[in-house]
């Protein structure tokens, strides 16, 4: 009978309420209004949005912008802006507007608090706003900051939803929102299942939110949510650390403790009867701290048998904030099945990246493979050349702004620079060295030395920007676990387009035919009219200007210093060795094997990455000794050394 | 036996005799036991240069001799110094910790004492307990061991991997190269148990001889070392003159050839590489007391290239300009780098040595390589008409 009364009162009151005016309201609760505080104003809130006038968003919104002053007589509340000590009053129900000296009118000053609790309650008005970006940004809102109040309002705001995004995004939030608020678990239940289909980061932090759990000790285990239970024994230090936090053990006595006990207890030369000359043992010192505790001068002893002994009375666990086991079963399972779609994703992010760094060794030692596959020339100058291409594309940059046209001019110039090195190199030093492969190894490598410094002499030591036109910038994102940058992706076609070129080359041109003749047998092919000294020349140029392009490539990603060419170069070399010299295919494999097991160990160990190149040689050292030729070996008479 | 051994190798007795007469010279002119004209620092460079040309013989030997361009060989060095230099700077903590607990009431017990010299030892790299290849550290005896047995070992794995496969060649240097290559990139970790690259340092304060002044350590070292590159020479020397002596060389100029005529090549090249690899290590050993400190970018892989370059600048396949190699490139290095050499103004451009001498060092490496394939050493001919 009374709750019918009660109910019966309020409906009138209500009643009463949206036969108001909102000023009226407002005068009714006008100390409310005035200083608002966080805990009063959600009642007059309740009552404002129950009138269900059409003014009241706009002044909710003016409210907490702060465009609400108050008459200081009558007590009237305006909604008003101001302008040179003029206030543009406009009233709140009418929409009215004077203009009135700004004297006599004191301005509403909400607190965070306050506005964060109206703007909850003009969620709900926001849900439903005719504009598209503020209906967004309420959502956005809401998955900032979920609450169960803006549960209702949500739903409510479902059926009018025109934009098929924004629907999507509202039954989306509805899923998070009912799987934490929703009154009915079973409602809860099948929301937490509907969660388990997704693998954004959202949704996990949700279901991890639910499963969030404390841990606790205590002599029994409590009947609660119980999430797990733990062996004392697996780590007893961490777990007598919790238990002397909750105050039910004392710490243990640690040789500090000891030590300090006998320092603060010296009489006469001895301690606890014990000397102390004799004190340096650890049995030594138990005697002496034992005859002190006995004595009651220190506490006594808590060492390792008390310590277990105290942890085996006791149960240690982590307990659910969710009190009901039934959701967090449900979402312990989803949650699992969750992280099994993000690892899956994982693998694919994983494969990407491997795929990206297999591009870039293979762009940095294609030209390397070709010339050692062609010549036996192995030139330690190729990082160098890199650095060469990418330092010509920061100067192409220091000329041409638009960073496009830098990219497009810079390509072929870094091409035809290294090429031109190239050439030069090898009429002037390698063509001399023919047949002493080990000789060229040093040559090369005292040019390598001479260009790093000249790069450090002209362009100083500190990395110089080679940047990428703004289409390059940012990622391709799949998912919130699969992306990609678009950097990566272009050096990725580069060299498709680089591997395209050059079996194109090699299989379809007088050139490449001749290259291949040469490389098969030099002296038979020079019998057949090949000049060989004017292929190996054009070998070299070619290899060396694939580098050029291979630098343009690694300085738009990474920094372009004098060192870059080092850091690449040894990695180029086990790319040639492991794919095996001379075959096209074969440097393809090898960086995509290098590149793989490079991203393979970090994933293992992401936080080292030191390591991670450790084992990777390692791991070449062993390769080479099952496949001491590369995995594409040369077979027959081409495979003589 | 000896006797004819000097005979067929007069250049020996030749350089024993420079050589002794260098350290004789150095030791009268020095601070601690002569006229003071030598400073201390440069009688700890001279030592150091000592060491260097000890390894270029070692590299002379496995890639002059055999033909194996190693590009790793500054690996076994560094090993061979980490290993000293773990005894010196455990034994120098312990001094000093013992020290610094002497004070106290209570005497420490042996797990205090090796807590706090763990704690200085490793604080830098965030850590206070001992790894386990620490655990000789405090004796000098099996540290010293560990300088032979170390790069021994590593080199006989190793060798025994890639000659067992047939790996030659540059493949092989390659190799090698990613072998140093992947060693500091190890070290260069902090839980490598070696500081990381903080490395080893105050190896210059020998345990024991805290009283000892400096300029007395540097010429006994200096000593050391000269006395370790004379027996390491006449080593060398006798290896190569021999029986074996030729096949090492015959497996160098044609390695299938040796192979078909019965000899183990594989045998006789790991032999050479381990044994060079030792002599490296012991190099090692009596280098980084003299240079105070050891980090892992000292084996990076450009240190044992330009051992190369040493190698082949002083003349490759005879063991005196393997050592006029190392010490005049590495002696002329530090006085070009060092600022030693006077800046060449050429009106609209100065050459400042510190920056160019890189770039002349390579070229010049480049000439060499192409017109005195021979080296410096090649110059001696001239002089000495060996009869045919």
């Amino acid at each position: 009978m009374r709750i019918l009364l009660s109910a019966f009162v309020f409906m009138f009151c209500a009643m009463a309420a949206s036969a108001q005016d909102l000023q009226s309201l407002l005068q009714d609760n006008a100390d409310d209004i005035a200083k608002p505080s966080r805990n009063s104003i959600g009642v007059v809130l309740d009552q404002m949005v129950a009138t269900g006038l059409p003014q009241v968003p706009a002044f909710l919104e003016q409210w907490s912008d702060k465009n609400v002053w108050q008459d200081d007589i009558t007590g009237t509340f305006f909604m008003a802006t101001e302008a040179d000590d003029t206030l543009t009053l406009t009233d709140i129900d009418t929409g009215a507007e004077t203009t009135v000296p700004s004297d006599g009118f004191t301005q509403l000053k909400p607190n965070g608090g306050v506005r964060r609790v109206i703007g909850t309650a003009l969620v709900q008005f926001q849900l439903i706003d005719p504009d598209t970006t503020r209906r967004a940004a309420a959502l956005e809102s809401i998955a900032r900051r979920p609450e169960a109040s803006q549960l209702a309002p949500l739903m409510a705001s479902l059926e009018g939803e025109t934009d098929p995004a924004l629907l999507a995004r509202k039954q989306n939030l509805i899923t998070i929102l009912s799987a934490r608020f929703a009154e009915d678990p079973a409602d809860r239940i099948a929301a937490i299942e509907a969660l388990a289909e997704e693998t954004s980061v959202e949704t996990r932090a949700v279901l991890n939110q639910i499963l969030a759990t404390k841990p606790g000790v205590a002599t029994d285990l409590p009947d609660a949510n119980i999430a797990a239970q733990h062996d004392p024994m697996t780590g007893p230090d961490g777990y007598y650390a919790a238990l002397v936090a909750a105050d039910l053990a004392t710490p243990l006595t640690t040789p500090d403790d000891i030590r300090a006990a006998m320092e603060a207890n010296i009489i006469d030369g001895r301690v606890g009867g014990v000397p102390t000359a004799q004190l340096d043992t650890d049995a030594a010192r138990a005697r002496a701290y034992a005859t002190l505790a006995a004595a009651g001068t220190v506490p006594p002893l808590v060492g390792i048998p008390e310590r277990d002994n105290a942890l085996n009375t006791h149960v240690f666990f982590d307990t659910y904030t969710e009190d009901d086991p039934a959701i967090t079963t449900a979402a312990r399972n989803a949650l699992d099945q969750v992280e099994t779609a993000v690892a899956l994703a994982q693998t694919v992010d994983l494969g990407l990246d491997a795929l990206s760094l297999a591009s870039i060794y293979f762009l940095a030692a294609i030209g390397l493979a070709i010339t050692f596959g062609v010549m036996g020339v192995i030139n330690m100058a190729h990082g160098e050349f890199i650095m060469m291409g990418a330092y010509t594309g920061y100067v192409i940059q220091l000329f041409v702004p638009d960073y496009t046209i830098a990219i497009i001019i810079a390509l072929p110039t870094a091409f035809a620079i290294t090429f031109a090195a190239g050439v030069t190199m090898e009429r002037l030093v390698i063509r001399h060295l023919y047949h002493r492969p080990l000789e060229t190894l040093l040559a090369t490598f005292g040019i390598s030395i001479a260009l790093q410094q000249l790069a450090k002499n002209i362009f100083g030591t500190q990395a110089r920007p080679l940047t990428s036109p703004a289409w390059l910038d940012g990622a391709w994102i799949i998912s919130d676990v699969i992306q990609i940058s678009y950097i990566r992706i272009a050096i990725f076609i580069m060299a498709l387009f680089f591997l395209a070129l050059i079996l194109f080359i090699l299989k379809r041109t007088r050139l490449g035919l001749e290259v291949r003749a040469v490389t098969q047998n030099p002296g038979m092919a020079a019998s057949m009219g090949i000049n060989p000294d004017r292929i190996n020349m054009l070998t070299f140029g070619l290899g060396s200007g694939i580098a050029g392009i291979a630098g343009v490539a690694i300085g738009l990603y990474a920094k372009v210093t004098s060192e870059m060419g080092a850091d690449y170069i040894v990695q180029s070399f086990m790319t040639v060795v492991v794919g095996g010299v001379g075959n096209v295919w074969g440097t393809l494999a090898g960086a995509s094997l290098i590149g793989g097991l490079q991203k393979g160990i970090e994933w293992f160990n992401p936080s080292n990455t030191l390591a991670a190149q450790t084992y990777m040689i390692l791991f070449i050292i062993l390769f080479i000794q099952f496949r001491p030729k590369g995995i594409v070996a040369l077979k027959g008479r081409a495979a003589a050394d | 036996m000896q006797n004819s051994f000097i005979a067929r190798n007069p250049s020996v007795l030749w350089f024993l005799a420079a050589l002794g007469l260098f350290t004789f010279g150095v030791t009268i002119l020095s601070e601690a036991t002569g006229l003071g004209l030598i400073s201390t620092s440069f009688v700890k460079t001279l030592g150091k240069t000592l060491c260097l040309c000890l390894i270029a013989i070692a590299m002379d030997v496995v890639w002059g001799y055999c033909g194996i361009l190693s590009l790793g060989h500054f690996a076994f060095f560094g090993i061979g110094g980490y290993a000293i230099g773990m005894w010196l700077m455990y034994a120098r903590t312990e001094t000093i910790v013992l020290e610094s607990l002497a004070g106290q009431n209570i005497p420490a017990t042996p797990q205090e004492i090796s807590d706090a010299i763990g704690n200085q030892i490793f604080g830098v790299v965030g850590s206070s307990d001992f790894p386990a290849i620490w655990a000789f550290a405090d004796s000098l005896v099996l540290q010293l061991a560990m300088v032979v047995l170390m790069p021994g070992l590593l080199a006989l794995v190793f060798g025994w991997l890639a000659f067992r496969s047939r790996v030659t060649g540059v493949y092989l240097s390659i190799l090698t190269q990613a072998m140093t290559l992947a060693l500091s990139l190890y070290l260069f970790q902090n839980d490598s148990g070696l500081r990381g690259n903080n490395g080893l340092s105050g190896l210059q304060n020998i345990p024991g001889f805290e009283a000892t002044p400096q300029a007395t350590i540097s010429i006994i070292f200096f000593l050391a070392s000269a006395f370790a590159l004379g027996a390491g020479y006449l080593f060398f020397a006798w290896v190569i003159s021999g029986k074996m002596g030729s096949v090492v060389q015959g497996i160098r100029d044609n390695e299938a050839r040796v192979r078909f005529l019965g000899y183990q090549v594989e045998s006789y090249k790991l032999f050479i590489f381990t044994i060079t690899a030792i002599v490296s290590g012991i190099a090692g050993a009596l280098y980084y007391p003299q240079a105070g400190i050891i980090n892992p970018g000292e084996i990076a892989p450009i240190a044992s290239i330009y051992l190369a370059v040493w190698v082949a600048i002083g003349g490759r396949g005879r063991l005196y300009g393997a050592v006029i190699g190392a010490a005049f490139v590495s002696l002329l290095s530090s006085w070009f780098t060092g600022g030693g050499a006077p800046n060449v103004n050429l009106g609209f451009y100065t050459i400042q040595w510190t920056d160019w001498w890189l770039v002349l060092l390579g070229l010049s490496f480049v000439v060499v390589t192409l017109y005195f394939p021979k080296g410096i050493g090649g110059l001696f001919d001239y002089l000495v008409r060996k009869p045919s």
